[in-house]
């Protein structure tokens, strides 16, 4: 026991031996102007733009306040508060931390729930840091960069169909509130699990409770275990939601400084852009149209910029972005909505008709698009997915002109008859995505008219037994779908025969 | 448009600075009735302070706090205003002095918005920070 004794008080005695203090020459203000999440400081005449400052509260010494220099004025620095600004007085010292605001990263950060300075608030305790991250950072060049190739799956039978989504791309979500935009977000979440992708969702300024109940269905699901949540709620000061963001980019670019697979779900940015008008206003910035500040285009382009997927020489990760945005009233015309639809590689619209008729996800076929996610979709999907856009599209024009009863011609009929299952088949329940195999087995069918004598009513009913079916008795042609992601003719008559010999067996097909 | 107080500190140090001290006298007088007539007199006060934070910074003279335990004896002032000196670069130091017991030992120099802190307290606090981790 002795010896441990000694051991430790030779330990001790080396420590304080070998403590060396150092005196280093601090830039310190002082606070002049407190309020509205907003501080103005005097002093500090060597602070940088965006770097750290820490306010020494006279009153509570323990948990520190930070904050950003946002307004280097002539005489003054306007700072944005992050956290309870209700702590900090007229005269408080602030001391540059001369650095940019950082964030802690690391593998520690996936299944955790943390605010976006990395602080956890999900109450399992410290989190792991390996290192820390700047928030702002540029985004890579053009030399590091590649064209979008892999398909990031969703396992939403509209999108991956229609709308492909390619690794390294940034596709919006767009439409009214409570019209499934998030559950969209959270499906792509669900269905990466076993795909080596790491997920990021940042909520910003949403309930609390709506992110308590999403942080649940990922438990249940099993997502948590490769996604991170970045929440900055509705009761958080609009500095926080400001940050926020960024932050959980900077989580996102550590996984892909490793060469991995990274979706980040901004939820949603209209919220941001009035967090940071909130801050520019108090800032005193001129205001813009609809008020908002003259940077708001940057503020978004340098986020989802920061999406992008790296050649194998610099790593070849990637960071797939799924902004969100809410409409007023169904308006795409406003200041943000359009500035990010300019900024994005294409949007998915949710249409409120729709949504209302039952078609759920209600994804505009018309409206939608993605840019480059077309060149990253499975060869057996390109197969299959390829006219269905188009026809999705002339359905709708169809269906309007319908509606009038004239006699139609028995080409049109066909065509609206089709139209009628494929949007049919396009309509699926939140949480519940579909294998990308199953995917092309329910295209396969509809593409080669098979599905033209399943009555619409029956389609679902129709597809859920497909599926079983095929994963009873067609395991070998899924796997070999699956392997290939490709069907030559003799696998297409393969399909063709297994779907068929499928049918045989139902009741309610309609007899010609 | 508004001539700020910091604008006026800056035109008198500019009419002052070359002059002579029986000019000064006259200079001021000016100044003060051109102050009268644009309706300014109640600046004077923020453009005294201003015109004194003008004049340290050209002349180069700088006003400096030192914070001790207990009162430094003159050799060790000495020190401590030479080593401000070739901290700041200024040509003449202003000192002010306190006393705070709670530094328990050492110094704070504060001069412009720069603190140094050399005090024990300091540098306890930051052992027991370091021995935490």
């Amino acid at each position: 026991m002795s010896n441990t004794k000694d051991f430790i008080i030779e330990q001790l005695k080396q420590q304080i031996e070998g403590f060396k203090p150092s005196i280093e020459e601090r830039t310190i203000g002082r606070v002049i102007e407190v309020g509205d999440g907003i501080a103005k400081i005097e002093g500090i005449s060597d602070v940088m733009m965006s770097e750290m400052l820490e306010f020494t509260s006279s009153g509570n010494s323990e948990k520190k306040i930070y904050g950003i220099a946002l307004n280097l004025e002539e005489d003054k620095v306007g700072a944005i508060i992050l956290g309870d600004f209700c702590k900090i007085k007229q005269g408080d010292e602030v001391k540059c931390l001369n650095k940019i605001l950082q964030v802690p990263v690391g593998n520690g950060i996936i299944g955790r729930v943390v605010n976006p300075l990395g602080e956890p608030l999900d109450g399992k305790g410290e989190i792991d840091i390996e290192k820390y991250y700047p928030m702002e950072k540029i985004a890579p060049g053009v030399i590091a960069r590649e064209s979008v190739k892999q398909p990031l799956q969703t396992g939403i039978k509209a999108i991956d169909a229609i709308i492909p989504i390619g690794r390294g791309q940034r596709e919006l979500i767009i439409g009214d509130r409570q019209i499934g935009k998030s559950a969209i977000a959270i499906d792509a979440i669900i269905n990466q699990k076993g795909q080596n992708v790491k997920c990021i969702y940042v909520a910003i300024g949403q309930k609390e409770s709506k992110v308590a109940g999403i942080v649940a269905k990922l438990e249940q699901a099993g997502a948590m275990e490769y996604t991170a949540v970045v929440l900055a709620g509705a009761s958080d000061p609009a500095s926080l939601l400001y940050v926020a963001p960024y932050a959980g980019c900077a989580m996102a670019e550590y996984f892909l400084d490793k060469g991995e697979d990274v979706l980040i779900v901004y939820d949603d940015l209209s919220k941001h852009a009035v967090a940071y008008r909130e801050i520019s206003l108090l800032l005193k910035r001129p205001p813009g149209r609809e008020a908002y500040p003259g940077d708001v285009f940057y503020l978004h382009s340098k986020l989802l910029e920061r999406a992008c997927k790296l050649s194998a020489e610099y790593g070849g990760g990637s960071i797939t972005a799924l902004p969100i945005i809410e409409t007023q009233a169904g308006d795409m015309s406003a200041y943000i909505p359009t500035n990010v639809i300019s900024i994005t590689d294409g949007q998915i619209y949710l249409m409120p008709e729709l949504f209302y008729q039952g078609v759920r996800p209600s994804v505009d076929a018309g409206l939608s698009v993605s840019r480059v996610g077309s060149s990253a979709q499975t060869k057996a999907m390109k197969k299959v997915a390829g006219k269905m856009k188009l026809e999705a599209a002339q359905f709708r024009e169809l269906a309007a002109f319908a509606q009038f009863g004239s006699e139609l011609d028995k080409d049109t009929l066909a065509k609206l008859e089709r139209g009628k299952r494929l949007q049919e088949i396009f309509k699926q329940d939140q949480y519940s995505p579909v294998s990308t195999v199953n995917q092309v087995l329910i295209f396969f069918a509809l593409v080669n008219g098979l599905l033209d004598t399943v009555p619409v009513d029956k389609i679902s009913e129709f597809e859920t037994g497909l599926y079983k079916y095929a994963n009873n008795l067609g395991a070998d042609i899924l796997k070999e779908l699956e392997e290939k992601n490709d069907f030559d003719e003799e696998l297409g008559k393969k399909m063709r025969k297994m779907i068929e010999d499928y049918k045989d067996g139902l009741e309610y097909l309609i007899k010609e | 448009m508004k001539i700020t107080a910091k604008q006026y500190a800056q035109y008198l140090y500019q009419i002052v600075s070359d002059k002579e001290n029986d000019q000064i006298k006259d200079v001021i007088e000016k100044f003060a009735i051109a102050l009268k007539n644009n309706n300014d007199l109640v600046k004077a006060n923020q453009i005294i302070k201003q015109f004194i934070e003008i004049w340290n910074f050209e002349k180069k003279i700088v006003e400096a706090e030192i914070i001790s335990a207990k009162e430094l004896d003159i050799n060790i002032k000495k020190v401590l205003i030479d080593y401000i000196k070739e901290l700041s670069k200024a040509n003449e130091i202003i000192i002010k002095e306190k006393i705070d017991q709670n530094l328990l030992g050492g110094v704070i120099i504060k001069y412009g918005d720069k603190v140094l802190n050399g005090s024990l307290r300091n540098n306890l606090t930051e052992m027991r920070s370091r021995m935490i981790k």
